[in-house]
């Protein structure tokens, strides 16, 4: 299944989203008010900084046993009586739920809101199973019924202006002059949904962690879609990836401290909801059936690999509010499930670091988002090296090769350096104007398309270092 | 399709492959998670009026409406009060062992409709209940733990609690006393630890609950009562529950 947006060349994505003056507006608004609220969550927590470090040293600990962590959960989930599947790849993965849809009879599933079923892309697969998928996170649901992607991880519909989500709810849920009041909004998919979670068949979700000792699917939401979707079909299924394991509830606490001050500057979610098999046999409500589906598709193999550290990654969207590439140009521009600058590593995890060529770059390196990410990945230290690799599978541009080749050449040898100076000096001549060069000649334009290159300065640093050393030998 | 041995084989190739160069460390875990829970307890029995103020602030903070009670007997009086707010009558409420006090009576003589969950299970109560469930105004609940750090309360799931009275219902309203409160997350991980190592099945589902369902999905305008309640009421009986 493919991308939508990469139907456009990347440039061309992020010149549209630049044009876009809503966007701008939103997304300005948006993560600016992520950043503060986020702030002032970590303000209130002089611990903060420790559980950060517990956290990601937890992820390691875990990812360092992962066999054995994982070996247990299933046990346990088992024990309760649910059953476990394992898909290396989106298209088994997929399988595996349309399996049990179709075992079950089901025409209906109810969805909370869930990357992990983004990424393979079960709507479609369901869909053309004759199985209704229906989003039930309200930002979601409206992406849903726009036809359109997710934009930013925990606030999907933030490029939609209540105008237009009043509009759309009015024609696709024929209710004709709605206001746009957002209280109006939500009562009417408060409605909508209501009746669809009563009478789904299935729920399908996402986890934001597993326990491994005692089998617990944790789930972390706000509007209460992931209560209704776990609570009232006869069969919830859940998909994840195998990283999102931890060991213990003494764990999972240290995570729900850092994970909601992260996203939303909550101290904690409204709803983090602890599934532990199906509903048992004293209890009136619940499923019948629990299914976790384990997802590898490229986790695995980074377990070795140079993206291990993006295994930790909670999903909590705190890199994308304060990345400043992200800030302008938003989700959809980025093209894959995962924007942002984690959301760079993921797809290259996923798809491969060819996918990545254009967006390895979508990146000022500034190191916002390893200051903001609540478990410290050094997500720049990782671009650069997606950026080396890009290189050397010689799918970057060749002009851009050889210019970083004779460049690098150039940096590591000072004999070198000095004459490419004075060359440098001489050849600008006719391009260089207040100290910038706008545009390259020849083939090397791309480089100024969209940046000035700064000219070699009549008198530069490390001249002027010289001269002052003579001075203070005299 | 994937077996589990031919998936976890995989994995344990690629761990064999690492050179484990990031610090890490396990958590350090009550060793007897059940009499540390007890340990907590029996401090916090002494200042539970600090914590209970804590929870107050905080669960306010996070829209839940506080009350008060001295004893399990004023219990329907504030439900009652409640639902006359609301012009609302019909209510489901857990049955008397998960709420730790029996107030269906007087709930009935608050003029109140009462769906009270046994603790049985048949298909037909199945029924009765979802559809029950779906139409009442209130949800009436015990809580296991109440959290002070962050105004959550806990509740498990089972015989007699389901979990949608919680859920459903447009407005929730919690009983609790002195001996769930504690103070900080922390804390309550040592009691989920304490629970599963009590042995048995601990549960199929526990909910923590912050204040009522919100979404902020539209312009970023927070709005409550998108899925779950809008409002969450926790009443406090001071005289302690359960006998």
């Amino acid at each position: 299944m493919s991308e939508p947006e990469l139907a456009t060349p990347f440039r061309e994505r992020t010149g549209r989203a630049l044009g876009d003056r809503f966007l701008q507006q939103a997304l300005d608004i948006a993560t600016t008010k992520f950043i503060v609220l986020r702030r002032e969550a970590f303000e209130n927590l002089p611990e903060g900084d420790r559980l950060r470090d517990r956290a990601r040293e937890i992820k390691e600990a875990t990812l360092q046993q992962l066999d054995r962590h994982l070996d247990r959960l299933i046990d346990e989930i088992e024990r309760r009586g649910g059953h476990v599947h394992f898909a290396t790849t989106a298209e088994e993965a997929r399988a595996i739920v349309l399996g049990i849809a179709r075992r079950t009879g089901a025409r209906t599933a109810v969805k909370a809101k869930s990357m992990a079923t983004e990424e393979i892309h079960l709507n479609e697969a369901l869909e053309a199973a004759g199985v209704a998928p229906i989003e039930t996170d309200l930002g979601e649901y409206i992406i849903q019924l726009a036809h359109e992607r997710p934009s930013h991880i925990i606030a999907p519909a933030i490029h939609k202006t209540r105008g237009q989500v009043a509009e759309l709810f009015a024609r696709e849920l024929r209710r004709p002059g709605l206001s746009d009041d957002p209280e109006i909004l939500t009562r009417v998919a408060r409605e909508e949904l209501r009746e669809k979670f009563l009478a789904a068949d299935l729920g399908i979700t996402g986890a934001n962690f597993a326990v491994a000792e005692t089998g617990s699917v944790v789930l972390v939401t706000n509007e209460g879609n992931g209560r209704m979707s776990t609570s009232l079909p006869r069969v919830h299924i859940a998909v994840m990836g195998v990283e999102k394991v931890i060991p213990s509830m003494t764990d999972l606490v240290v995570f729900l401290a850092i994970l909601a001050r992260s996203a939303t500057g909550q101290r904690l979610s409204v709803y983090t909801t602890l599934v532990q098999g199906p509903k048992r046999a004293a209890e009136l409500e619940g499923p019948d059936e629990f299914h976790l589906v384990l997802l590898d598709n490229g986790r695995i193999p980074q377990i070795a690999g140079p993206l291990r550290e993006a295994l930790s990654c909670l999903r909590c969207g705190a890199c994308l509010n304060v990345c400043p590439v992200y800030r302008q140009i938003g989700g959809h521009a980025y093209g894959y499930t995962y924007p942002g600058p984690i959301g760079i590593l993921l797809t290259a995890m996923l798809n491969g670091p060819t996918s990545v060529k254009d967006l390895a770059h979508a990146s000022s390196l500034c190191g916002a988002c390893a200051d903001a990410c609540p478990v410290r990945i050094d997500i720049p230290r990782m671009l650069v090296t997606l950026r080396k690799e890009v290189n050397e599978q010689r799918i970057a541009p060749w002009t851009e090769r050889v210019a970083f080749t004779i460049l690098g050449k150039v940096l590591t040898r000072p004999a070198l350096y000095r004459l490419a100076r004075s060359f440098g000096r001489i050849a600008q001549r006719p391009f260089a104007r207040d100290g910038a060069i706008r545009r390259v000649p020849l083939a090397f334009g791309e480089w100024t398309r969209s940046r000035d290159l700064p000219a070699v300065a009549p008198r530069t640093f490390q001249e002027q270092w010289a001269e002052l050393e003579r001075e203070r030998a005299r | 399709m994937t077996t589990r041995a031919q998936f976890l084989d995989r994995i344990r190739a690629e761990m064999g492959k690492t050179r484990g160069s990031f610090p890490s460390r396990v958590s350090e875990r009550p060793a007897r998670p059940v009499e540390a829970a007890d340990i907590i307890r029996r401090q916090l029995a002494e200042r539970w009026p600090d914590t209970l103020e804590r929870f107050r602030t905080e669960f306010e903070r996070v829209g839940g409406v506080f009350h008060r009670v001295a004893t399990a007997s004023d219990i329907p009086r504030a439900v009652g009060a409640i639902a006359r707010e609301r012009d609302a009558r019909d209510l489901v409420a857990w049955h008397a062992a998960g709420i730790g006090a029996d107030v269906e009576a007087g709930l009935v003589s608050e003029g109140l409709a009462v769906r009270a969950v046994s603790l049985g299970a048949t298909d037909a109560e199945r029924r009765e209940l979802r559809a029950a469930s779906a139409t009442a105004a209130l949800g009436l609940t015990g809580v296991d733990l109440a959290i002070a750090e962050m105004g959550t309360m806990v509740l498990r799931s089972g015989a007699g609690r389901p979990r949608s009275t919680s859920l459903l219902p447009p407005c929730h309203v919690a009983v609790f006393d002195p001996s769930v409160l504690v103070e900080s997350l922390e804390q309550a991980g040592v009691f989920l630890e304490a629970w599963h190592a009590e042995g048995g099945d601990w549960g199929a589902m526990i909910n923590f609950i912050t204040g009522p369902s919100r979404t902020a999905d539209i312009e970023l305008t927070l709005t409550r009562g998108v899925h779950g309640p809008k409002e969450v009421h926790a009443v406090f009986v001071e005289g302690g529950l359960r006998g």
